[in-house]
């Protein structure tokens, strides 16, 4: 009796959606299996000496960078975050959504740019120069460097901790912080007292994923001479065309962000701050008159003017200068092959996306929260891995492929389908999400009205799902094309001989010296990044309402 | 003939809970309209969703007009057991107008046919000329019988009604009571639903079946 009632479970539970599914979650964790796998095999002699000259190096400059970079945008975006909502000053409303363009600029245009400015030709120097007969020590703008790359990451990545932690002051601390303040508390007390512990798990949460985009990213580093771990695949790759050896290097990157993942979790768990009224609503900001509204200004101002405007102006001037020469047929096969490359892959995850997320919700058990964590795995692991990854599963299969028909070429490495498939790997994560609460919003009382009514599953879908899922669905399709925009580090490692995309281009320009041709593709990529800055804007705003 | 046959069935969410269900047997014969009366907790909507496939007992048998839908052996899903439901919260689709909310569920009659019954559904409920509005155009009374509507089109076995008052005012309540029954005797409807009020079981029901809380 017992048997056949659970094969009658199993028969119930299984449903056409499952087989997808599973498919897709395999083949994300592919590239990731095979680079942990690479751990139990024994080095090759190159090894030690890597380990030796190469690891240490890059293990303590990239805690260093991490370290560095945390601290500052915390500092950073949550006090920020703070004057923007606990205060009303000249031009709040402007600058509340202002302080979250910075994330369209990714740090590797904005690293090139700013060592521009500050080099000896660059503007600022020659302003000094010929304006104020003043030649200042030019290693004081040194910003190649450690320091510099610790403020292009500040400057640009705050707007993480920035957008987190004013969405959990306005929208869960009301109550506790009108509280306080009838409780005779004066701001700075009540700041430190109740908003800053309160806002841990967000600022947590966000400084996370400041430590993923530092140490996923080889554009800045690598511009700045700083030796971290990606620099450090690369180089390998690259350098010593050791495969090996970058693989296993990879996989100690992922080892070291699984642990920190599992702290982060560990840290959570054990400090759970939960609203314990349901009710909360924004509370009322304090005016701030004369002086000290004048100051709140000028803090937001010139932040935003070194995060963005200042930047961006550059860009433009240099784009101006260079616009004949680079705005030709062949940038427009740029424009189209990155184009081609980001919606093709952006297709594919929203497809895996709808695949996945749904079979989780028509059956929710220990196997279909399994199955989401490892599609979304490769959202916590930089594009250097994944590439690296990407590249060991695709030869392997050349390999395979070759033997097999008898020929001796590669075929599928050297086809865009590895660049799409690590882009895909990438970013699944950004496009789930979208539709996991797209699906957590309209619940299940509309699919079961529709069985109910004699629709099977896949014609639910298509009648009942699809259409209500259709803004989650565009807002998630908008955040992961501009994501798979800006991403260089895997771009470069997979892309095919010959094929450029906008972010590829840009980073070639910029390391060879020729920063004023790069600023075309750069203004393409942050015009497009702005509108999921805009989109994000636009998804807090709802959430507040 | 009986249209619903419940054969002691049990209901569990876990090993490690009592069961919420245990050992529950009745019938329902062809147009009779019966009230499952109890306190929260007791099991009232479980079995509903039982009956329709949502939820799965753990022990025992469900025979729906002849056809046994859910034993140790075989499990039909929702959608192939012919059953219509009302939902507490209504369930109507947001993106469909009312006419396309009460024809949803007649995909597979050929167009005019899928007309003529939604305008016979719609004339039912006295709702023929808001057709083309959206759900959220209506109030709730009108929403409800948009819900009864549409559960009815597809001439299902029998009729399922979770909470179907509790969601109105109590002056709403009694003209919709009287409106409800007076729509199911004339589509000569089978119909089980579920509530906690006396007073909706004396209005209209047949017989009433008493689900008390499972204290074993």
């Amino acid at each position: 009796m017992f048997n056949s009632r659970y094969f009658r479970d199993i028969r119930r539970q299984y449903h056409s959606w499952w087989i997808p599914s599973v498919v897709a979650a395999f083949l994300v964790l592919l590239p990731i299996i095979a680079i942990l796998i690479s751990l139990f095999q024994p080095a090759n002699e190159n090894w030690a000496h890597i380990r030796e000259y190469v690891l240490v190096d890059a293990v303590i400059q990239s805690s260093q960078l991490v370290v560095l970079t945390i601290i500052f945008t915390a500092c950073l975006g949550v006090s920020l975050a703070w004057l923007v909502t606990a205060y009303d000053f000249p031009m709040k409303r402007f600058f509340s959504w202002a302080l979250l363009l910075p994330l369209a600029i990714p740090p590797y245009i904005a690293a090139y740019t700013y060592s521009n400015m500050f080099s000896y030709t660059g503007i600022v120097q020659k302003t000094l120069r010929n304006y104020f007969g003043y030649s200042p020590d030019p290693s004081w703008f040194g910003v190649m460097s450690m320091r510099g790359a610790v403020m292009i990451f500040t400057l640009f990545l705050f707007p993480y901790v920035y957008l987190l932690t004013r969405a959990y002051f306005s929208k869960e601390s009301g109550s506790y912080i009108e509280n306080a303040r009838l409780l005779g508390r004066g701001s700075w007390s009540i700041f430190f007292k109740v908003a800053l512990p309160l806002c841990r798990p967000a600022l947590v949460g966000s400084l996370m994923l400041v430590m993923f985009e530092v140490l996923s990213d080889y554009g800045v580093v690598s511009y700045f001479g700083v030796q971290t771990i990606s620099t450090a695949i690369f180089k390998t790759w690259f350098g010593m065309y050791d495969v090996d050896s970058a693989v296993r290097l990879a996989s100690w990157l992922m080892i070291g962000i699984l642990g920190l993942f599992a702290l982060e979790h560990f840290l959570r768990s054990n400090r759970k701050y939960s609203a314990s009224t349901s009710k909360s609503r924004p509370f009322q900001p304090q005016r701030l008159h004369g002086g000290k509204g004048a100051i709140a200004w000028l803090v937001c101002a010139l932040v935003f003017a070194l995060s963005f405007l200042i930047p961006f102006i550059q860009l433009i001037v240099w784009a101006t200068w260079s616009f004949e020469s680079v705005w030709t047929s062949a940038f427009y096969e740029l424009l189209a092959n990155t184009f081609k490359v980001a919606v093709i892959s952006t297709v594919i995850i929203m497809v895996v996306s709808i695949l996945v997320a749904n079979s989780c919700r028509l059956q929710s058990n220990v196997f279909s929260k399994l199955l989401a964590k490892s599609v979304t795995a490769g959202y916590s692991i930089p594009g250097a891995v994944i590439a690296v990854g990407v590249l060991h599963v695709f030869i392997g299969l050349d390999h395979q492929l070759s033997a097999w028909r008898g020929e001796d070429t590669l075929w599928l490495s050297l086809s865009i389908a590895m660049l799409i498939f690590g882009y895909v790997v990438r970013f699944m994560a950004t496009g789930y999400n979208a539709v996991e609460s797209g699906y957590e919003k309209m619940g299940t009382s509309y699919l079961q009205a529709s069985r109910l009514l004699g629709l099977g599953i896949t014609r639910t879908f298509w009648k009942v799902d699809l259409p209500l899922l259709r803004r989650a669905l565009l807002s998630g399709a908008i955040l992961t094309f501009v994501e798979i925009l800006k991403e260089l580090p895997l771009a470069l490692l997979l892309r095919p001989f010959n094929f450029e995309t906008l972010a590829t281009k840009t980073y070639q320009y910029a390391n060879d010296e020729r920063i004023f041709e790069a600023s075309i593709p750069s203004l393409c990529i942050i015009a497009v990044s702005m509108l999921s800055v805009l989109l994000f804007h636009r998804i807090g705003e709802e959430k507040q309402r | 003939m009986s249209v619903v046959e419940v054969n002691s069935i049990t209901f569990q969410y876990d090993r490690k809970h009592k069961p919420v269900i245990n050992d529950l047997s009745f019938s329902i014969d062809q147009g009779e309209i019966v009230g499952i009366l109890g306190a929260s907790g007791s099991g009232k909507s479980t079995l509903l969703r039982i009956l329709a496939g949502l939820e799965h007992p753990t022990e025992g048998k469900v025979v729906l007009s002849g056809k046994t839908v859910v034993d140790d052996q075989v499990c039909v899903s929702p959608e192939q057991r012919g059953v219509g439901m009302v939902f507490q919260d209504y369930a109507l689709f947001p993106h469909l107008t009312v006419a396309q909310n009460v024809s949803f569920g007649l995909y597979r009659l050929p167009r005019k046919e899928r007309a003529k019954r939604t305008e016979e559904m719609l004339e039912l409920v006295h709702l023929s000329e808001f057709a083309n509005r959206y759900p959220h155009e209506l109030s709730g009374g009108q929403q409800q019988r948009v819900a009864i509507a549409r559960a009815l089109a597809p001439c299902p076995a029998v009729l399922l009604m979770d909470e179907p008052f509790s969601n109105l005012d109590a002056d709403l309540k009694c003209s919709i009571r009287c409106e409800i029954q007076e729509i199911l005797r004339k589509a000569k409807m089978t119909c089980l639903f579920v509530t906690h009020d006396h007073q909706d079981v004396e209005a209209i029901c047949d017989r009433s079946i008493q689900m008390c809380e499972n204290l074993t």
